[in-house]
């Protein structure tokens, strides 16, 4: 089962996600033996990210999640035995992907391998959980007036979503902490 | 509480005026702290927001504070963080502020509103 949670920024996507998990009582069903694994994609780069990460990590205390760390090439991590996972998110996903050391960026490698790459991950860990929550974003709200390299990134995210949309079972857009259903 | 949120430019005061046309309003442009607590409605909060963190206040228990003083308020609030992050790290701590905020208003608000293309749905209560 997968549901996929979007919305904006500081909307309260995480904490929904996090509690839609455990609402599914994959935990209670193999008696808290078997932890919520939490997929971090967020490079800890600078003391804003480091911030970020600490928060998301205190929200997370006592919920019974381990946290693996994998900020590409996540078709290939291994998954040990859980509950349900947690995929914190698309967006930064998509951007490592996109903008990798040891590759050329997105404009030069093509798109649809960024884009195909980042749902061979999502496939990968459906594969192996009864409940998989994906969080991404959205970044399309505004007016077009950034850089080529950026418009690249918008048009990868939104049609990475459109079809991790498609594979879902569910959709909510998590607005200020309300979630609005988009596909049930 | 009330809280009617939407992207800028979508009809929110109109709809707001409309659904409360006899109450006093305050503009987040330029309303005090006080005037926020003695008002019946607020539009542009965003703007009242992003002011007192220019000023270098923190905003953090803001709601908490406004639930207190003023429970019946009526909230209307731009819905932002739907664009790109922006590269200057001032707007990026508005942005997330922001969220915060309205996400702690909308968790106490009897009834939130959301408003597209000046057509508002009732998210919650």
């Amino acid at each position: 089962m997968i549901h996929l949670i979007t919305g904006g920024s500081g909307s309260g996507k995480s904490v929904y996600a996090e509690n839609w998990l455990i609402r599914q009582g994959g935990r209670e069903a193999c008696g808290k033996e078997k932890p919520f694994l939490y997929i971090a994609t967020m490079r800890p780069f600078g003391q804003e990210s480091r911030q970020k990460i600490l928060r998301h990590r205190n929200q997370r205390a006592g919920k019974g999640f381990a946290t693996l760390e994998c900020y590409q090439d996540l078709e290939a991590l291994e998954i040990p035995e859980n509950a349900g996972i947690l995929l914190e998110c698309v967006m930064n996903l998509t951007a490592n992907e996109s903008y990798r050391e040891d590759e050329k960026d997105a404009q030069e490698k093509g798109e649809d391998k960024v884009a195909e790459k980042v749902l061979e991950g999502i496939r990968h860990l459906s594969e192996h959980t009864a409940y998989l929550a994906v969080v991404t974003g959205q970044v399309d709200g505004d007016i077009d007036s950034y850089s080529e390299e950026t418009r690249t990134y918008q048009k990868i995210l939104g049609e990475t979503n459109q079809k991790i949309g498609e594979m879902a079972d569910q959709i909510t857009e998590v607005v200020y902490g309300i979630p609005v259903p988009l596909k049930v | 509480m009330e809280l009617i949120v939407g992207g800028a430019y979508q009809g929110k005061t109109e709809y707001a005026r409309r659904l409360f046309p006899d109450i006093s309003w305050a503009d987040g442009e330029d309303c005090s702290f006080e005037e926020l607590c003695q008002c019946q409605g607020i539009l542009k909060f965003h703007h009242y927001l992003e002011r007192r963190m220019a000023a270098g206040e923190s905003v953090a228990d803001l709601a908490e504070i406004l639930y207190q003083e003023n429970p019946e308020l009526v909230i209307v609030t731009d819905e932002i963080g739907c664009g790109i992050v922006p590269m200057d790290p001032f707007q990026r701590e508005v942005r997330e502020q922001t969220g915060r905020v309205c996400t702690a208003l909308a968790g106490k608000a009897s009834r939130v509103h959301r408003v597209i293309c000046g057509i508002g749905t009732v998210i919650k209560g």
